[in-house]
């Protein structure tokens, strides 16, 4: 510990530090040193100089930011000699600043401007002339305005240090400097809003937010975001009962100060035209404009009779996971009460065979910060930087600490932090990769943990992966095995998790879920799930999965805020059960044409700006969030209904008046009856066959992931947004004698496809990608498996 | 004593009634103080702030950037502004309105304008014949703007050194 | 043995001499006051909770509003409470400009007060007549802030502009000739300050005439003189300030006991009354008439003499002007800033009063640093004058509580706030 002496006060703190950091510590009772290019999560640049201060011994002033403290030292940053300094910095910065404040969306935010009021000087002393720069185009999310660049580099550092992307730079120098991509491209980085909160200046902004509101007239409300299993923390800044933007709102537990480009931008969503706004029901095959008493006496009338006379079994229901705890707590009661198991929310999941031996919940074994100090990290069927962007970026954290990263996938994906080894195989190849990693470790003489284990994995021939990661897996420190989505919505999903269970009990690591939607932690434990109750209740007689449900024809469907065909793995066979059920009701916030064919009744509900509710994140914190606006015309919270519904129908305990209330009671179960995390290891009783022929891969991408993102039209733009095509390797193409430019049909099972072709050397052979989530491909059947493709004339 | 008698006569002979009648017997023959309204008008200042107005650049062009100076500068809150990209990408607005049950016409969002868009002209005599005029919208203010573009450029430029 | 009751009475809130929304409930024993019990709070608009929303600046408006027969006064009192908080000081010439204004107000509220009293006593002319000099007045705050009334023109460092160089003037009609036009045009010719000189030159004429009407006028005496008399103990112990202090004998005037901007350097008088009635009070506002006409002329003349700037020139707190905004990055940084989120206020508290027509306007303002005021209080004069109607009213015929309330001169802008 040194001394240090800033404006008179006296510091204790670790050498190494720079003045600004201290100055910048919370209660160090000093005003604010001016700064652009220094920020606290990035590298230090220095070459802003608008932190000078005044160093007592030095003959000039020095960057604050870029000057460690040393043992006496003595700074003041309000002395004339800083001041000045600071004012002559500050003309210079303006001298080729153009006069945009009154078009420039950062006018009233902007920390030139702030700056200028502070520490400038009132007038100008330049009538030159001023520079101007040529915009680049950087896609459909950031706009830019490059005449306005103060060349602070936060953006480029952004990219180097955080998106771990190297997408901006400057070229030029002096005057002549400039920002940009070199050769004009859209940003791909799948955190690339992040730089418009960075930007000091109007250079970068929000192009779906431009020009439309101002920093002052809006008002903000926190939330939390609505797309996946982080629950990053932001705030929506409304503005005349609109959500106008969304900005990250600092937590340094779970998303530090940045966002998601999905969270931050699918905002464009919550006032799409597509938005259901009044109760409609279906008489004779036309949509009729009815009210709530209406619209809900009907559903309830239907609901009963079915359960009267076919038997409440008959029923199910299927839950977004991006639903609020209460919501989904709600729902299954609503059902169970009704006598129906019939729930679910895994809807991308075909493989439910280890459910049983599922945790409490799905998640994190450890917290989100955690993943850093991680020493080996293991992904398995995980494209994690798309799927939960910023827990990509703490496995980016990690990596650059020295974690070994090791990764099973179907596909070469582009990773954002450097990878130690993988392993790229065919999907249905993907256990027997884990079982090669087992039998490596038991022929180094590791016991296995469950007998039977080394008669499984006796087959297998060991590749080199599987030996890389047996050793660093057998290395001393932290391990973890991350299952991402590929590896949940496998066909085998139940092997990938037994074996992967067994791999870290040998191993003394722990294997960690990264789920899809927002709330898939809390589904598991408000009991969105058709074999245990809520907080782990166990049940006699378990209900239908999602798979079974769909299978089973089941006479009435409960869909909550769900697209079956774009939200479930086999969304033929979802579309097909819903036209063929009796009766479909659909809760959802939007009218999609698809589900209107189908359904029966449209109950208008809220997205997550318009309601209260909770999350509960992967690492099982409960996040709750308040609305941040009134609900649109008729919506209603989804809640609400579901309440009103129950009342209707006749069941007991439905008498709550407030979200905080359904939290309280659900809470209350929780902390009462302390679940019990522990389960059994088991393993399977086989090891599935590698598929010969050609088979499918599905991934959900990035921005077709909900509802919600789907109907944002910015990040529909971006390039990192799939299209629906059939991508596959050079080889298979070759033997296929397809090409880039021609179309085929897919075909599987019953199901078929014209897709466009696109080649791509990170598929494996004999593999085709076939994404989820768009109408086109709604026509075909579960997410792997055998496909046959052949070319289409057409 | 002749103070008293002074007194005494002019309180017997209503002397200061007197006075002052022959003060408003006075002003009775002499030219009146008021004028014909409507026919004749009183001298109005060109700083005069009164219905509110929206200019355009000479080619036609309106001047308004959406830069909602005037809206987060209006006390009253009476200004109201919607805006996006125009096609061209231009910053425009979408909504403009001024509800001038609310203005308390302080001037302010003109002295805020950087582009000389939104105005206060010199017209006081104006009146609502059904419920919603009050509220000003964008096209209204324009078209005032068009009709007293030269008074209005007149004001200003009189008034331009002093501002 | 007949029940003997005392009459109440609801004197206002629609009664046209209960100066606008007074609710005066009277307690009569036939004609005779027994007890007033003036009502307020008709007219509440919440000015000072108002002002902790807004930037400093745009409470402006709102001040003006206050006591709406003197407007700049009420300004002056706002933007001197800000100035000392900031301790900035106004250039010289702004504060010969708010003093010149002062007095303007001064007067335009002196015969507002002059015509009503006499309104409500039964003297119809002066109050045509005052009105006639209003008017003048009226447009010399129309030629500077661009409002007949509402000026918003005074600003922490100054005020928003220089005197204009020009008078608007009477145009054409077909019910005069170009002659008569002429006449109407002759002050107009030259700058507002020949305007306000030639209006100054003559003013002196037209007090003696509203004298001439009233002070030794029978009637009028006898519906003042000897009508609320107030002792100058009983006048200090109340609260009062202005003219009802100094109709009471108290020499009590800021402009001479505090000075603030200019006073100090100009000559003038306090009058002083020696009863403490009604008629003393009214002799006392004419007076002052005078006085602050004296004042408006060496005004004048300095602001002849002295031309310069009218505003601070430190654009941290005043906006640079139109054309540098236009021309410069600094300065449209400054404007914009400056036009949304205002400047801010060092932490502090402060208490700053004025002379104002009616007596002491103080503003209390306090800030907690932000570019909003967190508490301001208004010490209205107006208030502490009211709450003494009782005690004033008590024993007089209920004709003589309009020439009380009158001789008040009460505004229930300032009232009720």
């Amino acid at each position: 510990m040194i001394e240090v002496e800033i404006d008179g006060k006296k510091f204790q703190v670790e050498p190494g530090k720079m003045i600004i950091e201290v100055a910048d510590q919370i209660d160090s009772g000093i005003g604010e040193i001016p700064r652009f290019c220094y920020h606290k999560k990035l590298s230090i640049a220095a070459n802003c100089r608008m932190c000078l201060v005044d160093v007592e011994k030095s003959g000039k002033p020095l960057p604050a930011c870029a000057t460690p403290v040393t043992d006496g030292m003595i700074v003041r940053t309000r002395s004339q000699k800083a001041r000045e300094a600071q004012k002559a910095v500050m003309e210079f910065l303006l001298i080729n600043h153009p006069l945009d404040c009154p078009i420039c969306d950062q006018g009233g935010e902007c920390e030139l401007q702030d700056v200028a009021m502070g520490y400038g000087q009132d007038i100008s002393r330049y009538n030159e002339g001023k520079r101007s720069v040529k915009d680049k185009n950087l896609g459909s999310l950031v706009a830019t305005e490059m005449t306005r660049c103060i060349h602070c580099t936060r953006c480029v550092r952004f990219g180097d240090e955080i998106a771990g992307m190297q997408e901006l730079g400057t070229i030029g120098r002096g005057e002549s400097t400039e920002i940009g991509t070199c050769v004009e491209r859209s940003l791909v980085s799948e955190l690339s809003g992040n730089i418009i909160d960075l930007c000091p200046v109007g250079a970068l902004t929000s192009k779906p937010f431009r020009f439309s509101a101002r920093a002052w007239e809006m008002e903000q409300a926190p939330s939390i975001a609505p797309h996946d299993c982080v629950g990053s923390n932001l705030n929506l800044h409304t503005l005349r009962q609109k959500v106008m933007r969304v900005v990250p709102r600092e937590n340094e537990s779970i998303n530090e100060t940045w966002l998601s480009d999905r969270d931050r931008f699918s905002y464009e969503a919550l006032s799409s035209d597509e938005r259901l706004l009044q109760p409609m029901i279906k008489e004779n095959d036309e949509w009729l404009v009815t009210d709530w008493p209406t619209a809900l006496t009907l559903v309830a009338e239907k609901l009963g009779k079915i359960a009267q006379e076919q038997g409440a079994n008959k029923i199910g229901a299927l839950l977004s996971p991006s639903s609020t705890i209460e919501e989904i707590y709600l729902s299954q009661k609503m059902l169970r009460k009704l006598g129906s198991n019939n729930i679910d929310h895994r809807l991308q999941q075909i493989d439910f065979s280890a459910q049983d031996s599922m945790p409490f919940y799905p998640g994190l074994p450890m917290s989100l910060e955690d993943i850093e100090t991680q020493n080996t990290l293991f992904l398995v069927g995980s494209h994690i930087n798309h799927e939960q962007p910023i827990a990509g970026y703490r496995v980016r954290k990690a990596a650059l600490l020295g974690c070994s990263v090791f990764v099973l996938n179907p596909a070469d994906y582009t990773f954002r932090f450097p990878v130690q080894d993988k392993c790229i195989v065919k999907p249905s190849a993907m256990p027997n990769v884990l079982a090669e990693v087992i039998k490596v470790l038991l022929e180094k003489g590791i016991e296995e943990p469950v007998a039977g284990l080394r008669e499984l994995v006796n087959a297998v021939q060991p590749s080199e992966f599987a030996h890389t990661l047996a050793a660093a897996l057998l290395t001393e420190g932290k391990k973890t095995i991350i299952l991402g989505a590929i590896a949940q919505n496998h066909s085998h999903a139940g092997h990938i998790k037994q074996l992967a269970d067994a791999l870290a009990k040998m191993t003394h690591g722990h294997v960690a879920f990264l789920t899809a939607g927002a709330n898939s932690a809390g589904a598991w434990i408000a009991g969105g799930i058709p074999h245990r109750g809520a907080n782990k209740k166990n049940l006699t007689h378990p209900g239908m999965n999602t798979q079974q449900m769909l299978e089973a024809r089941l006479s009435a469907y409960l869909l909550l805020n769900v697209e079956p065909g774009l939200d479930c793995a086999n969304p033929l066979l979802a579309n097909q059960a819903m036209s063929t059920a009796e009766f479909v009701v659909s809760i959802s916030p939007y009218f999609c044409h698809k589900v209107a064919s189908y359904s029966d009744v449209l109950l208008p509900s809220v997205p997550f700006s318009e309601t209260a509710g909770t999350f509960v994140n992967a690492e099982g914190k409960w996040q709750s969030f308040k609305g941040a606006v009134q609900p649109q015309g008729e919506a209603r919270p989804a809640w609400k209904i579901i309440r009103v519904l129950a009342n209707l129908l006749e069941l007991p305990e439905f008498d709550y008046q407030s979200c905080d209330e359904v939290y309280g009671e659900l809470m209350q179960k929780v902390a009462e009856n302390k679940a019990d995390s522990h389960f059994s290891l088991s393993i399977p009783s086989y090891l599935p066959q590698t598929i010969v022929g050609i088979e499918r891969l599905t991934e959900w991408p990035i921005y077709r992931a909900d509802s919600l993102v789907r109907r944002a039209p910015s990040l529909q733009e971006t390039v990192i947004n799939d299209s629906p095509v059939a991508r596959m390797s050079l080889d298979l193409a070759n033997r296929l004698q397809l090409s880039a430019d021609c179309h085929v049909i897919v075909k599987q099972g019953e199901g078929e496809a014209i897709l466009p072709v696109e080649l791509s050397d990170t598929i494996p052979d004999n593999t085709v990608y076939i994404p989820a989530g768009f109408g086109l491909t709604a026509e075909l059947a579960a997410p792997f498996g055998a496909i046959s493709i052949e070319r289409s004339d057409s | 004593m002749m103070n008293k008698l002074k007194h005494f006569f002019k309180k017997f002979l209503l002397w200061e009634i007197l006075v002052g009648l022959k003060l408003t017997g006075r002003y009775m023959f002499k030219r009146k103080v008021t004028i014909l309204f409507p026919e004749e008008k009183t001298p109005l200042s060109p700083r005069f702030r009164g219905l509110h107005a929206l200019r355009r650049y000479p080619n036609g062009e309106e001047r308004c950037i959406a830069c909602k100076l005037c809206e987060a500068v209006c006390p009253a809150l009476a200004i109201t502004i919607d805006a996006e990209p125009r096609e061209d990408g231009s910053r425009r607005t979408t909504r403009y309105e001024i509800d001038l049950f609310k203005c308390i016409f302080c001037g302010f969002c003109e002295e805020s304008c950087p582009v000389d868009s939104i105005v206060e002209t010199h017209l006081s005599h104006y009146h609502f014949e059904n419920r919603g005029e009050n509220i000003m919208t964008k096209p209204v203010l324009l078209a005032i703007g068009d009709k007293y573009e030269s008074e209005i450029a007149k004001a200003r430029e009189t008034d331009a050194p002093f501002r | 043995m007949p029940e003997i009751r005392n009459y109440t009475l609801n004197f206002g809130p629609q009664h046209p001499a209960a100066h606008g929304v007074l609710r005066l409930v009277l307690e009569l024993d036939g004609e005779v006051i027994k007890r007033a019990d003036p009502h307020i709070g008709l007219l509440h608009r919440a000015t000072e909770k108002l002002a902790e929303s807004k930037p400093y600046n745009q409470s402006i408006g709102y001040m003006d509003r206050l006591d709406y027969v003197s407007m700049m006064c009420n300004e002056h009192g706002y933007v001197l409470a800000i100035e000392k908080l900031l301790g900035i000081e106004p250039p010289v010439r702004a504060q010969y400009i708010r003093v010149m204004f002062d007095e303007i107000t001064r007067i335009l509220n002196h015969l507002l007060w002059l015509g009503a009293h006499a309104l409500d006593i039964g003297a119809m002319t002066v109050f045509l007549y005052a009105f006639r000099e209003r008017e003048d007045l009226m447009d010399c705050y129309e030629a500077v802030s661009g409002a007949r009334m509402h000026a918003t023109y005074y600003r922490p460092g100054g005020v928003y502009r220089d005197l204009p160089a020009t008078m608007p003037q009477y145009e054409k009609s077909g019910w005069r000739t170009e002659k008569q036009i002429q006449e109407l045009n002759a002050n107009r010719q030259g700058s507002l300050l020949d305007f306000i000189e030639s209006f100054a030159q003559r003013f002196d004429g037209k007090v003696d005439e509203y004298e001439t009407l009233l002070t030794d006028n029978r009637i009028w005496k006898q519906r003042t003189v000897d009508v609320g008399v107030v002792s100058p103990e009983r006048a200090l112990a109340l609260g009062f300030t202005g003219p009802m202090l100094r109709g009471s004998g108290v020499a009590w005037d800021l402009r001479r006991k505090q000075p603030y901007e200019v006073y100090d350097q100009l000559e003038f008088d306090i009058p002083v009354g020696s009863n403490g009635d009604c008629y003393d009070r009214y002799l006392v506002r004419m007076a002052e008439m005078r006085e602050s006409n004296r004042i408006i002329k060496q005004c004048v003349q300095w602001l002849r003499n002295n031309p310069g700037s009218v505003m601070l020139q430190d654009h941290k707190i005043t906006p640079p002007t139109r054309t540098e905004m236009k021309n410069d990055m600094e300065s449209l940084i400054h404007h914009f800033k400056l036009f949304t989120e205002g400047y801010h206020v060092p932490e502090g508290e402060v208490y700053a009063a004025i002379e104002h027509p009616k007596g002491e306007f103080g503003v209390y303002l306090i800030s907690d640093g932000s570019n909003k005021p967190y508490r301001l209080k208004i010490r209205p004069p107006g208030f502490s004058h009211l709450a003494a109607l009782d005690e004033m009213c008590r024993g007089h015929l209920l004709a003589d509580v309009v020439a009380i309330l009158s001789s008040q001169d009460i505004v229930f802008g300032e009232i009720d706030r």
